[in-house]
C-alpha cells in the first residue's frame, strides 16, 4: 500500500457511535434467511448488497458477526455461475460487474479461494467490445468521431459483458485485482490493470474528478460526481502524487460541503481519509442525513456509512502477498 | 413486419399496450398554460386529470418523474412542485397510495439528486414514499416486441406491481434521441443495479429501439409533461433552459409526446422512436389526437436542437 491506513486506535466520535448504534444493527437485522442481503430490508438477496453488508460487518470486527459473515459468504459462493462470474440478480444467468465486488469481499475467506480465482479469471477474459480493433476503425471512420473524444486503445470494464468501459466497474475490478494474493491472479491481470489505470486517467473530467465515464460530450466538459470520483481515486491510490490524483482530490475536498446524499458523503470520507486527508471540521454529518430520509432504507448506504465511520479500513488493504 | 425501416416488430394482439393505430380509438391530450412553479398547480392538474375520468379509486399509483442529475437550479429534472401537486391530486381522486420512483441513469446516489431538487420540501418525508427504481426488487420480463436485440429485461417489481403508472418527464431535447418526453423517460425504470450507470446495454441495443421495447413491456397509463421550463439544445443535462409555460396531459403517451413535439416546433414523425411507437403504442398523427385546453399554435415555442437533429425541426 502506498498510503497509510488510518490507525485502529482513532478516537471514536459521534459518527462512529451513530454507525454502531444505528447502521450496524440495521444491517444485522436485514440479513435474509438465505444468508444474503437485499438492497432494502425484506427485499430479495442480491450479490451487490450482500457484498457491501459483508464488508461493513467484517470491518466492524464485532464478536457476534462471524456466523452472520459465514452465512453471507455461503450465499455468495452459491450464487456463482459455472463460468466463474456472478450475476446481478439470482435469476439472471449472465455474469456482470458485481463479480469484482464478490471477489473483493471473498478475498478474506480461505474457503473461497477457488471461487475467487475463477471470478478473477472471468474478469480478465471479459473485454469491452467498444474498443476492439474493428470498433476503433469504425469510430475513426464515423461521421461523428469527436462526439465524445477518448482514447479507445485503453480498456477497462463495463457494467455488463461485451459492452463499453465505464469508471465504476473499472475501479471495482482494479480494487479486486489490486488486493488479492498473487497466486490467485490470472496471467492477464498485469496487462489488464495497466490498461484500466490508463483508461481511468483518460476518462478524468478536465477539472479533476470523474463522472460515469464521459469527460467531454459535444465539446462540453462533463461534470464530475462524488461516487465515481471516490471509487476511481481509491482504485488509483497507489499513485497519490500523480497530478490527476491531486487535482481530483482537491475537487473532492472542495465538494464535501455541497454533498446532498449520504452515500456520496460516506464515500468521500472513506476516500479522503484513505489518502491521509483530515475530514473537514463542519462537514455534513451522516446522522443528519439519516434524520432526513433514513438513507431511503438502503442497505448499501448503511454499509458505506459504517465503513466511513470506522478507523480500520482493512477492507482497502492488500492481502498478505497481495499485488498492490 | 410492421413499422418503418428494418424494425422487426412482432405483433402480440392480445396485449392491451400493443394495438395497431387503425384499431385504436382517437386519443385526447390536454394542454394547460402554467406560467411558473409558484402558482396553484394542484388545482390546474386536478381539473386536467378530471377530463380523463381516470379509474384510480383505491388503486396504487406510481409517479415516475425524470430525475437525471444534481440540479440545484431546477432546470433538468421534473420540477418537485409538479410532482408534489400531482401526488396530491391522485390522492384526492381516491388513489390508495401514491409512490414516487425513478432510477437515475448517470449517478447512483439517488438521494443526492432528490435532495438537490428539494423534493422532500415539497412532498414531505420520502423514506417510505420514494422508490429508488435502480435498487428495487426485480422480475424477469420477456419482451413482447423485438424492436431491439434485447430478449428480456429485469424490471422493478414496483413498476410492474402498481395499478397505475404515470410518466412525468420534463420537456427536453436529447443529444442521442432527439427529444426526451414520456416514452424516453421510461428508460429510468430500467434498474442500474442490473444494467449499470449509465444503462449502457440499452445504448448497445439501440436507444430508439430500446425505448419501444421498454414501453411495450411497461406502457405508462398516463403522462404529464412538465413544460413550464424545458430544455433545448444539448439536453438532457447540458442544454439551455427554455421557458415554454405549459403542462401537457394524456392517457396515450405517444399522443402526448407527439403533441409536445409540435409545441416544441419539431416534427414527431421524424423522431425515430416516436415514428415506431406510432405503429403500435399510440397515436402519432394529428388527426387521431383530440386537443383539449390550449391549442398547439397558441403555445408553440420552437426549441433549438443539435445539428445532428436538424432534420426533426419543423
Amino acid at each position: 500500500m502506498a498510503l497509510r491506513l488510518a490507525s485502529d486506535s482513532m478516537e471514536a466520535g459521534p459518527e462512529t457511535s451513530f454507525a454502531e448504534s444505528v447502521c450496524l444493527p440495521f444491517l444485522r437485522s436485514a440479513q435474509n434467511t438465505d444468508g444474503g442481503w437485499g438492497f432494502h430490508p425484506g427485499s430479495q438477496s442480491r450479490a451487490e448488497a450482500t457484498c457491501w453488508a459483508l464488508q461493513a460487518l467484517i470491518d466492524s470486527a464485532r464478536p457476534e458477526t462471524p456466523e452472520s459473515v459465514a452465512r453471507g459468504f455461503q450465499f455468495l459462493r452459491a450464487a456463482q455461475l459455472p463460468d466463474g462470474s456472478w450475476p446481478s440478480t439470482p435469476e439472471e444467468k449472465v455474469g456482470c460487474w458485481v463479480t469484482s465486488l464478490v471477489c473483493w469481499v471473498l478475498l478474506v475467506d480461505k474457503d473461497s479461494s477457488k471461487a475467487v480465482a475463477a471470478g478473477l479469471n472471468w474478469l480478465c477474459q471479459d473485454w469491452p467490445q467498444d474498443s476492439t480493433p474493428w470498433r476503433r476503425l469504425l469510430a475513426r471512420l464515423s461521421s461523428q468521431p469527436h462526439v465524445a473524444p477518448m482514447n479507445n486503445s485503453l480498456r477497462g470494464w463495463g457494467w455488463t459483458p461485451r459492452t463499453s468501459s465505464w469508471v465504476e466497474p473499472t475501479s471495482f475490478a482494479l480494487l479486486a485485482l489490486g488486493q488479492c494474493r498473487r497466486d490467485l491472479l490470472p496471467p492477464a491481470a498485469v496487462q489488464r490493470r495497466q490498461l484500466a489505470e490508463g483508461l481511468l486517467y483518460d476518462r478524468m473530467c478536465p477539472g479533476g474528478g470523474w463522472n460515469c465515464g464521459n469527460p467531454r460530450v459535444y465539446g462540453v466538459a462533463g461534470e464530475p460526481l462524488v461516487v465515481p470520483t471516490a471509487w476511481a481515486l481509491l482504485a488509483l491510490r497507489d499513485h497519490p502524487k500523480r497530478p490527476e490524483n491531486v487535482l481530483s482530490l482537491t475537487w473532492l475536498e472542495n465538494s464535501v460541503a455541497n454533498i446532498h446524499g449520504a452515500g456520496s458523503l460516506a464515500l468521500a470520507r472513506i476516500c479522503l481519509e484513505t489518502y491521509g486527508h483530515v475530514w473537514p471540521t463542519g462537514a455534513p454529518e451522516l446522522r443528519d442525513f439519516h434524520r432526513k430520509n433514513e438513507f431511503l432504507q438502503s442497505i448499501q448506504v448503511a454499509a458505506w456509512a459504517c465503513l466511513a465511520s470506522s478507523a480500520r479500513r482493512h477492507w482497502l488493504a492488500a492481502a498478505a502477498g497481495g499485488s498492490s | 413486419m410492421v413499422g418503418g425501416g428494418s424494425w422487426r416488430v412482432v405483433l402480440v394482439m392480445r396485449d392491451r399496450a400493443l394495438i395497431p393505430s387503425f384499431q385504436r380509438p382517437p386519443s385526447r391530450v390536454v394542454i394547460r398554460r402554467a406560467a411558473n412553479y409558484e402558482q396553484d398547480l394542484a388545482s390546474l392538474i386536478y381539473e386536467s386529470l378530471r377530463e380523463f375520468s381516470l379509474p384510480i379509486k383505491d388503486k396504487t399509483v406510481l409517479l415516475k418523474p425524470n430525475l437525471v442529475g444534481l440540479d440545484p437550479l431546477g432546470v433538468m429534472n421534473t420540477h418537485p412542485a409538479v410532482i408534489a401537486a400531482t401526488r396530491e391530486c391522485f390522492l384526492h381522486l381516491g388513489a390508495s397510495q401514491v409512490f414516487i420512483g425513478d432510477g437515475p441513469a448517470m449517478d447512483r446516489d439517488t438521494e443526492a439528486i432528490i435532495e438537490s431538487v428539494r423534493l422532500r420540501e415539497y412532498t414531505g418525508p420520502l423514506a417510505h414514499r420514494f422508490v429508488d427504481l435502480n435498487v428495487d426488487d426485480v422480475e424477469r420480463v420477456p419482451l413482447k416486441t423485438h424492436a431491439s436485440r434485447l430478449k428480456e429485461l429485469y424490471l422493478p417489481k414496483t413498476v410492474l406491481g402498481v395499478d397505475f403508472l404515470v410518466s412525468m418527464p420534463k420537456l427536453k431535447t436529447h443529444h442521442w434521441a432527439g427529444v426526451t418526453l414520456s416514452l424516453k423517460n421510461m428508460f429510468g425504470i430500467v434498474p442500474g443495479s442490473c444494467y449499470g450507470w449509465p444503462k449502457n446495454v440499452l445504448h448497445w441495443a439501440g436507444i430508439d429501439r430500446a425505448i419501444l421495447d421498454i414501453n411495450a413491456a411497461a406502457r405508462p397509463d398516463f403522462a404529464i409533461v412538465d413544460g413550464i421550463v424545458g430544455m433545448e439544445g444539448n439536453g438532457p443535462i447540458q442544454g439551455t433552459p427554455k421557458s415554454c409555460g405549459v403542462l401537457v396531459f394524456g392517457s396515450d403517451p405517444v399522443a402526448v409526446d407527439a403533441t409536445c413535439c409540435r409545441v416544441m416546433g419539431l416534427i414527431p414523425e421524424r423522431v425515430k422512436y416516436l415514428s415506431g411507437a406510432g405503429t403500435l403504442l399510440g397515436h402519432l398523427k394529428a388527426d387521431k389526437i383530440q386537443q383539449l385546453g390550449e391549442s398547439i399554435a397558441s403555445v408553440r415555442t420552437p426549441f433549438a436542437v443539435l445539428e445532428t437533429f436538424r432534420g426533426i425541426a419543423g
